[in-house]
């Protein structure tokens, strides 16, 4: 069979809810308006500070921060779905359908990162309101990093719906797993400028990369030809770690008793 | 397809439940082939008979046994006990999206649509959302849904469920008109013997295994023309009453059932008290005959 028309079909289908639910259209624009108002000018008004490393003043360093925050919240949504889909029993019909398994896991992958980064380019563009005005290169190099974020966070969380049952239980497990790794990813601040064993975990942190891609791409970072390419090895190589772990979990495990 | 390579081939399946602290036996050795027949499983809740679909459907690994046919996906479609569709998108949608699935293009549904949305009156529906929908309408998208790439088997796990009866009329009726049109194999699982009824076969199923196997009308004559269902709190003065008159009878705790009885049996009972039915034998009372147990399947009561 042509695989890859259930794959557009589910993707197509996961856009289509979205636009049929007022709640989520109204949620997924005021969610990155929100951290646009309170964080950008928050932090630019009232702390008025620079960050010493890049010359950046802190209201526009936060904003890539704040766009991956965008990216992990939309992530959680999307991954969440599986499990509305199992409970609705749209699953069911899916898994017993001739379309492979990680058609399922790909088209939630696609949908839930064209979601992500149509938020996060809302957050964006606070940047030039903050002094940094990116080449267009530049904003396509930070929609790429995000991507990635999205598509690695997706794929974790796609591989944690397929084992929790409950919404509440997601929640806690994503809490536990995702809030970390984002706080710790130099989004609310350097990572040089952090202690020693908070940087060392910040530089496990594939997150911590793709931060970095993102302020590389938009200027607001200085770094070396080599941690440049660290960084964007990193942020693609998490990227297709995320959609492969998905994949292999949805289409892996065995049948369900 | 021909009747060395039945639609539906399977041989000693089972499977085992195991939690922590227990395990229970929901398959015990079932074997089936089936061919171009509606053959309908009638049992209560956990004679296995959705478990037997999820090894049909791929869902469920079995312990021991194999599965001849179907061997792909592609040659089979289930309707579950509730609408497996997707409540935001419309009629159309979900159909479609069930026949991309498939790996069919958007033109090859949209023909396909066209043949079963009049029969199932859904043409004038199709550009609703399905959360909109009576659960009439809702039963029939999912059986469009499920028929969209016209498969060989189809598997209906208590499709009916929750549907007035003019629902289920229609429904019957659609799905009887369909297979005049073109072979199908249709596994059914219900609780309700008046749907087993219209079956080419019913299995009798109980405790993971299949107690009895035949056509409707076999089974019930298995029982004489008439059957003698007596309520009573005296069981053990009616089976012994049944016994010495030469009687095949069946004992439950307050039901005795008596086969291929007689009217002048009514006057002869010795509880006087006790409620008693002289009937054409049902399919419930096969059941019960059966599984050794008065049980009391929907339609005889």
């Amino acid at each position: 069979m042509r695989t890859l028309t259930p794959t557009l079909a589910l993707t197509k289908r996961e856009l289509l809810r979205q636009t049929r639910q007022p709640s989520r259209v109204v949620a997924s624009i005021a969610t990155p308006l929100l951290v646009w108002a309170f964080f950008a000018g928050g932090f630019a008004g009232a702390v008025g500070d620079v960050d010493a490393s890049s010359g950046t003043r802190l209201g526009a360093y936060i904003i890539p921060g704040m766009a991956s925050m965008t990216v992990l919240f939309a992530s959680i949504f999307a991954s969440i779905s599986l499990i509305q889909d199992r409970h609705d029993g749209f699953l069911r019909a899916a898994l017993v359908s001739p379309a492979p398994r990680w058609s399922i896991a790909l088209s939630k992958i696609t949908a839930g990162s064209i979601l992500a980064l149509l938020q996060a380019a809302i957050v964006l563009l606070a940047l030039p309101f903050l002094g940094v005005k990116p080449a267009p290169v530049g904003v396509l190099g930070a929609l790429m990093a995000l991507a990635c974020i999205s598509i690695l966070l997706i794929g974790i969380g796609l591989a944690m719906a397929w084992i929790v049952d409950s919404t509440q239980g997601f929640h806690g497990v994503m809490n536990a797993l995702l809030m970390p790794l984002w706080l710790t990813s130099g989004a609310v601040f350097p990572v040089d400028d952090a202690a020693g064993w908070l940087k060392l975990i910040a530089y496990a942190n594939p997150l911590t990369w793709a931060q970095t891609s993102m302020r590389l791409s938009l200027g607001m970072d200085n770094a070396s030809q080599s941690h440049t390419t660290i960084a964007w090895v990193v942020t693609l190589g998490s990227a297709l770690a995320g959609s492969l772990l998905a994949i292999i979990v949805l289409s892996r495990s065995k049948p369900t008793r | 397809m021909s009747s060395e390579c039945p639609a539906i081939d399977l041989s000693g399946l089972s499977v085992t439940y195991r939690t922590r602290n227990a395990e229970r036996r929901a398959l015990d050795g079932i074997s089936l082939r089936a061919d171009n027949q509606l053959v309908a499983m009638l049992g209560p809740n956990g004679a296995g008979k959705s478990t037997l679909m999820g090894v049909l459907c791929g869902m469920i690994a079995p312990d021991e046994g194999t599965v001849t046919s179907p061997t792909t996906r592609e040659q089979l479609a289930i309707v579950f006990q509730t609408p497996a569709l997707d409540e935001l998108l419309t009629v159309r949608e979900n159909i479609l999206l069930a026949g991309a699935m498939h790996g069919m293009s958007k033109a090859g549904s949209l023909t396909r649509l066209s043949e079963l949305a009049r029969p199932l009156h859904l043409d004038d529906r199709l550009s609703d959302q399905v959360r909109h929908l009576s659960g009439g309408l809702k039963r029939r998208a999912d059986l469009a849904r499920a028929l969209i790439a016209d498969p060989g088997v189809l598997l209906l796990d208590e499709p009916t469920t929750g549907l007035d009866i003019e629902a289920r009329q229609q429904f019957w009726s659609f799905l009887g008109s369909r297979r005049r049109d073109r072979p199908m194999t249709i596994l059914l699982a219900t609780h309700l013997t008046e749907e087993a009824q219209h079956a080419d076969r019913v299995l009798l199923m109980r405790e993971g295994r299949i107690i009895a196997d035949d056509t409707p009308a076999n089974l019930k004559h298995t029982l004489g023309d008439r059957i003698l269902r007596v309520q009573t709190t005296d069981p053990s003065a009616v089976r012994d009453w049944a016994s010495a008159s030469g009687h095949e009878f069946r004992e439950g705790t307050e039901m005795v059932l008596i086969a291929d009885a007689n009217q002048e049996m009514l006057a002869s009972c010795p509880d006087g008290r006790a409620t008693m039915t002289l009937a054409v034998p049902t399919l419930a009372d096969v059941y019960s005959w059966h599984a050794g147990v008065c049980m009391e399947l929907e339609a005889a009561s």
